[in-house]
């Protein structure tokens, strides 16, 4: 079944491209979402696992950490295909859109489902580089510049994590988690401990932390609206935060340095991201460093080292997919409408448009973490974790971090949302359904996991730990 | 699904279907009639029924989602539908063209389904959700009574029950805590020391969401401020069934409540002023709904002392009474309706001579005040002869408090009576042309025929519903037929007349029905009471306010030193650390890989210092 | 030992110099000499496959990619080519010295004993590793390759029809 996840979306990609231009650019968007609901499906109904034998073949593995993921995966993809089919023009840029998004999709799954360094590579690169094809291809000079910027900082990522795999594949003489992990747990020696390093910052760059994070805030405004939602939603994390947690957890362990160190460089990026977020005035801009503060509070957790730290980070993962993605959504329904992503010249949208209004204050809250919404509790856990393991100064941080959060976002809310509607705008009406309809189900599955947590506790959270 | 949700989810999701469905939509009157119908239907179907059902909800902290259905409540439920359902009808009619219908029916729909949820669960703190959830319905219900007062009026609902409410917390925490279970079939404590303390705060809470003093003070201005219907089984029952309901689990479930000991003496002395005082108040008011909704607080008075009492006669007393006073309270509050549709005004100075014009309304109206005021043969006299017995062997001041009490009731419904329905025509009564509509007639009439049931054929609610809560406390004792100790029985008729020749007094010493009573309000002491009580001078709400303005004083110059260091230093210091990353970032990607290199190289040496 | 030292600095002075230089032409010949040189060093160190590979792919396949893409754009004019390079030396004169430190820096860190390479049992035919062992690798590599055309199509077929 694991290898479905990869070769389904494979052949939905071949199958478009065939021929038959006319009916298959008609098809493309109504077989990427059957594709990328199929996935959330599968996951949320347990469907299948272990059933194909060909499973053994190409040594995919899905356990609890994975399915979080491949869930997010689906979800994003979904929503992001409707939010493309709302903003992009023309229908040939569209099919091309739907394409790459499959092409994504293949390389996340991948990520998410290989249990060997180098596969994790290589699908990182399919990942890569459809990324960098969907954040270019509005073809004007900020996509390209922040494409490039994602293409050559992710270019130094790989080198330092293919010279890191080739150490360690000096050492452990296979890829596969498992070997490397026995041969590398406890090993002193300054090159494996270099290796580990390498491969760290690679992992880091990628995830887009402080400061490792200066593609970010270009490549996330400057990428088109639905490409936004998209790769900040779901790329980062699996190409950044997944691999880390798994690679930290299974692989190398965790030591005191490695812990130190992912707590240190989680701690500063909160701070960096929010701090930058304050000041901004381009709403996507805003959201961008907004989310390298949030990437921090899940490494902050993950650096703790304990199973509750790990369950509150990928908890946290999967919440932060959902609410970044909508608030991207809802800054492209904004921008669609308006025409401007300048926060300054806007106030008062909320009169118009009301769904984008109240869907982006349900997504802001629960990046604040407000109860009884979802981003609370993944904080709480996230705090309550550093709390019981000891770092009681690095709670308090997390916690006024999550303080500057919540300003930004009341500042944002403040000038785009409410007040008096500005004039320039007071004839514009809701975006379409397309763009509408994924705010609601990212509002709703927001609003959902936080009311029902009581319940997700034992089917998220619990089984993420048989990771640790 | 199982039966014992449906009474909580069927009317909690009609309520959000009527919340949601635009407001052109005729139909959604029939649509709360229907769904109150149904939940009678299941309330019926329930009844005598013994049920259960548990499931753990997130598991921690004792917080169980538990069902019980048993004999008490089963009763409470059967007679809150009775009830909603009674007003439903009622309200199709009266409240036509008003403002806010959705939301009106929405909330009573709610407020049906929380109350549902108080009454069947067995979980203290699952009771506590849905009580809050009661507290939230009753801010919206008052809130859009479209008086200019309404707003203030329901945030003085909310603050003065929600302060009970945070008390009650506290209780049902220590109770907890002593018992050690959070579920309420399974605690029974004894009473002394902490105990003591957890059983005071329950009561607080009971009695407040009851109406008793000293929480009473909202009611009168909601009488005003609130729509009519709310009145009418807000205060006028919901909250007597489940206040009583409550405070009843309270002494005979989780606590067990002895005769003669410092908790009942105190409960007795409540319900004994509550009693005088409200009534002493409801006898000089001059609007129709304030008076009904004195007399409401007054009859609280009379429960509380029935089950203080902790003798089973005043126990059954004070719970009979309880449903005797919803339904002749609910008929008074629906002729005050009645008036108020057909006339416009329930300024009882504006009013008079209704009799002849609105016919049935009157009668309704007479039968509930002879029930109120205790005639013999209707329903109050019953359950009011029964708590005079329990008041009698418990203390004879309690006693002389209830029949003084009886008494001043009595002589306010005269005065009621005759100044709206008697007497010559007021200004207002001029535009009458005939009796309100029949779905508002229905279940005035329902109500007065119970009246007389419940009265004469007293035996059936008796054993039927009230029995079974005593159990095996009423040692065989038979409530029902006439009272036992025909003493009481005369010192009620003479009360009686005592009250009508006072009413004759007044009448021909001022002239008109209204003023009959206006030697009691001149009285040397007294007149000085309600000129403080008018000036707001004993409400502990106002009182509370004025305290908290002082204090808020005070601390506003505390405040200013620390807002400076909020306010002023964190702000600049943010603006500076963000104006710093802002310029830092400069979009130049050779210092974005510089940064990133420097940061590989420094991992890379702090990596490798471990080695060392 | 000594061919390797050779082979290495010679390697690293070609790579400075494909960046360095002015030309964009020149760059694209200076990456294709660098990875000559990294092949030998490759055939030094026994493993024929993996030279020719490197060889054929990078110093042939990507230098034809790059001067072809390269005869789509149009040379910028000799103004700004001026601009553009008018101080390079001063802004960047620190890199190379921040590489020579970090590389006297790395063989003084790392010059403990340990750091003889182990010689694990790895499996070394090289058809064996590709279909039998690394199979998802395989894989992902064919969608790399299809996304890598994919990509180009998407970019650079609308550029063609609006030129």
């Amino acid at each position: 079944m694991a290898l479905l996840l990869i070769l389904i979306p494979l052949a939905s990609i071949i199958l478009l491209n065939i021929g038959f231009k006319n009916a298959m650019t008609k098809l493309a968007i109504w077989l990427s979402l059957a594709v990328s609901a199929w996935q959330v499906a599968m996951i949320i109904f347990k469907v299948g696992f272990d059933s194909l034998n060909l499973v053994n073949v190409f040594n995919l593995e899905i356990d609890g950490l994975s399915s979080v993921l491949l869930l997010s995966i689906g979800i994003v993809a979904f929503c992001s295909i409707l939010v493309g089919n709302g903003t992009i023009c023309c229908p040939k840029k569209k099919f091309n859109f739907y394409n790459l998004i499959l092409l994504s999709i293949i390389g996340m799954n991948g990520i998410v489902m290989v249990r060997d360094l180098f596969s994790m590579y290589v699908f990182l690169e399919i990942t890569a580089v459809s990324a960098f094809i969907l954040i270019a291809y509005q073809e004007d000079k900020f996509s390209m510049e922040g494409s490039f910027k994602y293409l050559v900082l992710s270019a130094v990522a790989t080198v330092m994590m293919l010279s890191s795999i080739a150490i360690l594949l000096m050492y452990a003489g296979n890829t596969s988690f498992v070997m490397v992990r026995d041969a590398v747990q406890g090993m002193n020696s300054p090159l494996v401990l270099t290796a580990i390093a390498l491969f760290v910052v690679g992992l880091l760059i990628k995830g887009g932390l402080v400061p490792f994070h200066g593609w970010l805030p270009d490549a996330y405004t400057s990428a088109p609206a639905s490409v936004s939602a998209f790769i900040a939603g779901i790329v980062t994390k699996t190409t950044g935060i997944y691999t880390m947690i798994r690679i930290v957890s299974e692989v190398f362990g965790f030591s005191e340095t490695i812990k130190m160190i992912l707590m240190i460089v989680g701690l500063i990026s909160i701070f960096v991201g929010a701090l930058a977020a304050l000041g901004q005035n381009d709403f996507k801009r805003m959201l961008a460093y907004s989310s390298i503060s949030q990437v921090g509070y899940i490494i902050l957790s993950l650096g703790t080292g304990t199973a509750l730290g790990v369950a509150g980070a990928v908890f946290h993962l999967f919440n932060h997919s959902i609410f970044k993605t909508q608030l991207f959504i809802n800054s492209a329904a904004v921008e669609k409408q308006t025409g401007t992503r300048d926060m300054d010249s806007m106030s008062g949208l909320s009169n118009v448009m009301p769904v984008t209004g109240w869907t982006s204050v349900v997504a802001f809250l629960s990046t604040a973490g407000i109860p009884p919404l979802s981003g609370f509790w993944s904080k709480l856990i996230i705090v309550i974790a550093l709390w019981k393991a000891g770092y009681y100064w690095f709670a308090g941080l997390a916690i006024i971090g999550s303080l500057i959060t919540l300003a930004y976002f009341l500042y944002m809310q403040r000038r785009v949302f409410f007040g008096k509607i500005n004039v320039n705008f007071k004839d514009i009406k809701e975006a379409g359904a397309s763009i509408i309809i994924p705010a609601i189900i990212l509002a709703a599955i927001t609003l959902g996991v936080g009311i029902f947590f009581p319940y997700f506790i034992n089917t998220i959270i619990v089984p993420v730990s048989s990771v640790f | 699904m199982n039966t014992l949700l449906l009474p909580v989810i069927i009317p909690a999701l009609a309520a959000l279907a009527i919340f949601l469905i635009p407001k052109k939509w005729p139909m959604r009157e029939i649509f709360a009639v229907l769904v109150a119908v149904f939940n009678a239907i299941i309330a019926w179907y329930l009844f005598k029924k013994d049920m259960t059902l548990v499931f753990p909800w997130g598991g921690a902290w004792g917080m169980e989602f538990s069902f019980r259905l048993y004999g008490f409540s089963g009763f409470t439920l059967l007679a809150t539908a009775f009830f909603a359902l009674l007003i439903a009808i009622y309200s199709t009619s009266f409240m036509k063209d008003k403002e806010h219908v959705s939301q009106f029916y929405a909330y009573l729909l709610l407020i049906l389904a929380q109350i549902n949820g108080v009454v069947l669960s067995d979980n203290l703190i699952l009771m506590l959700f849905f009580w809050e959830g009661m507290l939230l319905t009753m801010f919206g219900f008052i809130a859009i009574g479209g008086k200019k007062e309404s707003i203030h009026t329901a945030v003085k609902a909310f603050i003065i029950n929600g302060t009970t409410d945070l008390l009650m917390m506290a209780g049902i925490a220590i109770t907890g805590y002593l018992a050690g279970t959070f579920t309420i079939s399974q605690i029974s404590l004894q009473t002394g020391g902490l105990a003591s303390l957890a059983f005071i705060l329950l009561i607080i809470g009971a009695i407040s969401k009851a109406g008793s003093m000293p929480f009473h003070t909202w009611i009168p201005d909601a009488a005003t401020d609130a729509p009519l219907p709310f009145m009418a089984f807000g205060p006028g029952s919901f909250e007597k069934l489940v206040g009583i309901y409550f405070l009843a689990r309270i002494c005979l479930n989780i606590f067990t409540l002895s005769p003669g000991s410092g908790l009942s003496t105190m409960l007795m002395i409540i319900g004994a002023i509550t009693i005088l005082a409200a009534v002493m108040m409801a006898l000089v008011q001059k609007d129709y709904k304030k008076l009904l909704s004195y007399h409401a607080i007054s009859q609280v008075g009379y429960m509380i002392l029935g089950i203080g009492t902790a003798l089973p006669i005043g126990i059954i007393g004070g719970l009979f009474h309880m449903l005797n006073n919803a339904i002749y309270k609910d008929c008074l509050f629906q002729t005050a309706g009645a008036v108020e549709k057909q006339t416009g005004t329930t300024d009882l100075y504006k009013l008079g001579g209704l009799a002849s014009k609105m016919p049935v309304t009157f009668i309704c109206f007479v039968i509930a005040a002879l029930s109120i005021s205790g005639t013999p043969f209707f329903n109050g006299f019953f359950s009011k002869e029964l708590i005079y017995d329990g008041a009698l062997e418990s203390g004879m001041i309690f006693y002389l408090a209830a029949v003084v009490g009886s008494f001043f009731t009595a002589a306010s419904f005269l005065k009621l009576g005759h100044a709206a329905y008697f007497g010559t025509p007021g200004e207002s009564t001029h535009n009458v042309k005939k009796d309100v509509p029949l779905t508002m007639l229905v279940p005035m009439i329902v109500l007065a025929v119970l009246c007389i049931f419940f009265g004469v054929y007293n035996a059936y609610p008796l054993n039927a519903y009230f029995m079974p809560i005593i159990g095996a406390a009423a040692n065989g004792h038979s409530f029902s037929g006439m009272p036992a100790n025909f003493t009481l029985v005369i010192i009620t008729i003479l009360v009686l007349v005592l009250a009508y020749l006072n009413h004759k007094y007044g009448v021909k010493k001022f002239g008109a029905g209204i003023k009959a009573v206006d030697h009691i309000h001149h009285a040397p002491v007294l007149a000085n009471i309600y000129n403080m009580a008018e000036k707001r001078y004993f409400d502990p709400y106002e009182l509370g306010l004025k305290f908290v303005r002082i204090f808020s004083k005070a601390s506003f110059s505390v405040d200013r030193g620390i807002d400076w260091i909020y306010n002023h230093l964190s702000v600049r210091a943010t603006q500076v650390a963000t104006n710093g990353i802002k310029k830092a970032h400069t979009g130049n990607f050779s210092m974005y890989i510089a940064w990133s290199l420097g940061g590989m190289i420094i991992l890379v040496i702090w990596i490798l210092r471990t080695v060392r | 030992m000594i061919l390797t030292l050779i082979l290495l600095t010679l390697l690293v002075l070609a790579a400075v110099w494909t960046v360095m230089t002015r030309s964009l032409m020149m760059s694209a010949v200076g990456l294709a000499l660098t990875s000559v040189i990294l092949s030998i060093i490759i055939f030094t160190l026994n493993s024929p496959l993996a030279g020719v590979f490197e060889l054929s792919v990078c110093a042939g396949l990507i230098t034809v990619v790059f001067i072809s893409t390269m005869s789509l754009t149009k040379p910028i004019t000799r103004t700004e080519f001026k601009k553009q390079t008018k101080d390079r030396i001063k802004r960047y004169w620190y890199m190379p010295v921040i590489i020579i430190l970090i590389g006297l820096g790395c063989a003084l860190m790392l010059t403990a004993p340990d750091l003889k390479p182990l010689t694990p049992a790895i499996e070394n035919d090289v058809r064996n590793v590709m279909w039998k062992v690394r199979q998802t690798d395989v894989l992902g590599q064919i969608i790399i390759l299809l996304a890598g055309v994919f990509g180009v199509v998407v970019l650079f077929k609308e550029r063609k029809k609006n030129d």
